[in-house]
């Protein structure tokens, strides 16, 4: 067993990470030592970069013991970059973190000040300055070029600098090697682009609120939201765009965060609609010990253009905007897959001759049949048992479910033939449906086919039958 | 010019004046009863003391949903169905499910037929249900009058995200009716949908399961079956028009009843049916097959 991690005490006393912790023991009786639980600090350290969206939409973990934050455009917010390091820090200590920051230009030249350097803020263009006495481990190379540019007397950042990049690259054993050398050193000085990504996708539109005391209740989230939303909707309004999901954030004092999402069918900036999507969900939220900044991030934003407002509630566009937003409601309780609208489809196969579409799909034009169908079809057709006078009669009686039928009206057969394009190259072909509409004695009307003709030719099998539906 | 025993006293004697006042009274209290009952007052003998005040309750221009048939349209309050209440409509036996939709089906065209209406319909339906006949037939619903294209159908799990849903629908009162397909629905949900009914002026319709035997706060209460029909007109052999035998068993400031009627899908007219005796198929006459019938046709062919 070794040392995984050390408070700063241990470390003062003489202990380095890595050593046995018999070793440990020996020099200090009395340490105390929990297990490790790696898999535990990596959750942990994704829910404190989520616990950072308070200041940024963009973060993002660092190896085991770091966060990413681009800041790019939220200073303002927080007094200027001191401030919001300093609010930063502040916070995580009242959490129980000790924070090291570092903020500059590249995040190569960040991540070399927050762990190696002594200011936490390298100004606009001077990177050079500040990185200069840093160590060359800050420039986050590989140990065996690190080691090796310490034999060769680059013990800091600043040496390397004034080096010529050709001589450099020579010393190393392969070209790659001197390569990533470079990479790195490029990345921390701005020369090279250094892509990185979020943990969350960055939205489009977010408000954001910062309250004075934590907010405890329900109501007073209800109020907190309705101030997001109106602010949400005006910018949403002066980019003629709408909203199609929406997320609201709620950080926690203890620094846990909570999330409700609603969706739409339709891209959306009617602050009252949204508002009652959430309604239900907001009681389902945990506010912990209180909510201390709330954010409405839209995530999904679709083009939506200014409409004339109805002058009349009869009017056809408001109505059908009534109707998406209670389809809205419904999808957001129910789901979405279960709202849906009946599509016709150009097949004769009558399975096929329909499609359950999301239900803000309407306008479709329904050709009335004037062959007999039925009012509902099941969606697997059930094979029954027939008795028919002669083999390519309408059935006299037949069996389904176990229930003996007598048939006392028959009308058919309707031939349907199975589409041709859809058997190339199928290993099972479908073969000839006779429909039959009929009635049994009891007035139960039910749409029945046999499949397969008898004496056919090339046909594998007999004839069987099957009830598809039943009539109203 | 408001009426008061003083000013009608130098023209009329005491009593009088008092049996007119307990008569205006009693006449104000029945109409506000029947209100908050929600149906038109019943008793011949006051209506004329206020005929001109219960007029309102039969609004102009609201449409008139009826049966078409003077025998079932009698027995319903006001000679109509209210199209803002919650009807139920159960069927006989579990093979009658089938027929309990079509009667649905039918009332909605009719509702359609006197609203000219183009409102969009909610259809909330039981997984289960779905899965004993199947699911909504869109070319079938066409053939049956109703443009699919005008429903909104909720399939869910259980009863009570159904009478949520049906609720949720009412309350947006956009909808031109709003039905739901239940395998029981206690009296608190009948009348928690009534009042949405209410309130929005949406009519809703409740198919409950033929096994369900939970009171209900509904405007009207109909049993359907499925009864044998007579033959095609032009193919003795050929199903009829479907015929179902309605019962309505509950039926507020109305008369219960029972009748057979008969559906025509091409016309969406009601008609009633004398019941038929119940013949099997060989003690059937024999039908009579003129010449290049369709189902001689159908045999050369």
């Amino acid at each position: 067993m070794r040392l995984y991690a050390l408070n700063r005490s241990a470390a003062e006393q003489g202990l380095a990470v890595g050593q046995a912790l018999t070793d440990a023991r020996a020099l200090i009786p009395d340490l105390t030592v929990h297990q490790a639980e790696p898999a535990a600090n990596a959750k942990a350290l994704k829910a404190l970069a989520d616990w950072c969206g308070r200041y940024t939409p963009w973060t993002n973990t660092d190896g085991d013991d770091g966060l990413w934050l681009d800041i790019t455009g939220c200073a303002h917010l927080f007094g200027g970059e001191a401030g919001l390091i300093d609010d930063l820090v502040h916070r995580l200590k009242d959490l129980g973190f000790t924070a090291h920051p570092g903020l500059a230009d590249t995040p190569g030249a960040a991540w070399a000040i927050a762990r190696h350097g002594n200011t936490p803020i390298a100004d606009p263009g001077e990177q050079n300055e500040v990185l200069a006495p840093l160590p060359i481990e800050a420039l986050r190379l590989d140990p065996d070029s690190a080691l090796l540019l310490h034999r060769l007397g680059l013990k800091t950042v600043g040496p390397l600098l004034d080096l010529p990049r050709a001589t450099l690259e020579r010393r190393f054993r392969s070209p790659e090697e001197g390569e990533a050398v470079l990479t790195r050193l490029d990345q921390a000085m701005g020369r090279r682009d250094e892509p990185l990504s979020p943990l969350h996708p960055i939205p489009a539109f977010t408000a954001r609120l910062v309250l004075a005391e934590p907010v405890l209740t329900a109501e007073g989230m209800e109020a907190v939201q309705d101030r997001l939303l109106a602010n949400l909707c005006h910018d949403l309004a002066e980019a003629q765009k709408g909203a199609r999901s929406l997320t609201l954030h709620a950080y926690r004092v203890d620094g846990e965060v909570a999330r409700i999402a609603i969706a739409m069918g339709r891209p959306a900036r009617d602050p009252r609609h949204m508002k009652r999507l959430f309604q239900e969900r907001l009681e389902t939220i945990d506010l912990g010990f209180g909510v201390e900044t709330a954010l409405l991030t839209a995530d999904l934003v679709e083009p939506l253009l200014p409409r004339q407002i109805a002058l009349q509630a009869s009017d056809r566009l408001a109505s059908n905007d009534a109707i998406d937003q209670l389809v809205d409601r419904l999808a957001n309780r129910l789901g979405e897959p279960h709202i849906r609208r009946l599509k016709p489809y150009e097949s004769h196969i009558p399975e096929r001759a329909q499609r359950r579409v999301p239900a803000t799909q309407n306008g479709a034009e329904w050709m009335t049949s004037t062959r007999p169908r039925p009012l509902r079809l099941l969606d697997r057709p059930e094979p029954i048992e027939v008795i028919a006078e002669i083999p390519e009669s309408p059935p006299k009686q037949f069996i389904w479910r176990r229930v003996a039928r007598r048939v006392l009206h028959a009308d058919g057969p309707e031939r349907i033939e199975p589409e041709w394009w859809r058997q190339i190259g199928q290993p099972v072909q479908e073969r000839v449906r006779d429909y039959y509409r009929v009635e049994d004695r009891e007035g139960r009307r039910y749409w029945l086919y046999r499949e397969g003709l008898y004496q056919a030719e090339g046909q594998s099998g007999k004839p069987a039958w099957f009830l598809h539906g039943v009539f109203g | 010019m408001t009426l008061s025993p003083d000013s009608l006293s130098p023209f009329t004697h005491g009593p009088p004046v008092k049996l007119f006042w307990r008569r205006a009274a009693l006449t104000d209290l029945r109409r506000k009863v029947a209100a908050i009952e929600g149906r038109p007052p019943q008793y011949d003998n006051v209506r004329h003391a206020f005929s001109d005040k219960a007029a309102p309750i039969t609004e102009a221009g609201t449409p008139v949903w009826r049966f078409g048939v003077e025998a079932i349209d009698e027995a319903l309050p006001d000679g109509r169905l209210a199209n803002t209440g919650l009807h139920d409509i159960t069927a006989d036996a579990y093979g009658d499910g089938p027929a309990a939709v079509g009667f649905c089906l039918a009332l909605l065209r009719r509702l359609q037929a006197a609203s000219a209406g183009t409102g969009a319909v909610l259809w909330c339906e039981n997984t289960q249900a779905a899965r004993e006949f199947g699911g909504l037939y869109g070319p079938g619903l066409a053939a049956l009058g109703i443009d699919p294209d005008r429903l909104i159908l909720v399939t869910v799990g259980r009863d009570k995200e159904v009478l949520w849903a049906m609720e949720e629908g009412l309350r947006a009162a956009t909808l031109a009716a709003v039905i739901g397909e239940v395998t029981t629905a206690d009296f608190t949900a009948s009348r928690r949908l009534s009042l949405a009914c209410a309130d929005s002026a949406t009519p809703a319709l409740l198919l409950r399961h033929h096994r369900d035997t939970a009171t209900s706060a509904a405007r009207t209460r109909w049993r359907v079956a499925a009864r044998p029909g007579a033959a095609d007109g032009w193919d003795a052999r050929a199903p009829g028009r479907p015929r179902w035998s309605l019962e309505l068993t509950r039926c507020r400031g109305g008369r219960p009843g029972s009748w057979h009627v008969e559906w025509n899908d091409a016309t969406g007219d009601f008609r009633l049916a004398a019941p038929l005796a119940d013949r099997t198929a060989a003690s059937q006459p024999a039908p009579i097959r003129a010449w290049g019938g369709p189902h001689l046709r159908r045999r050369a062919g």
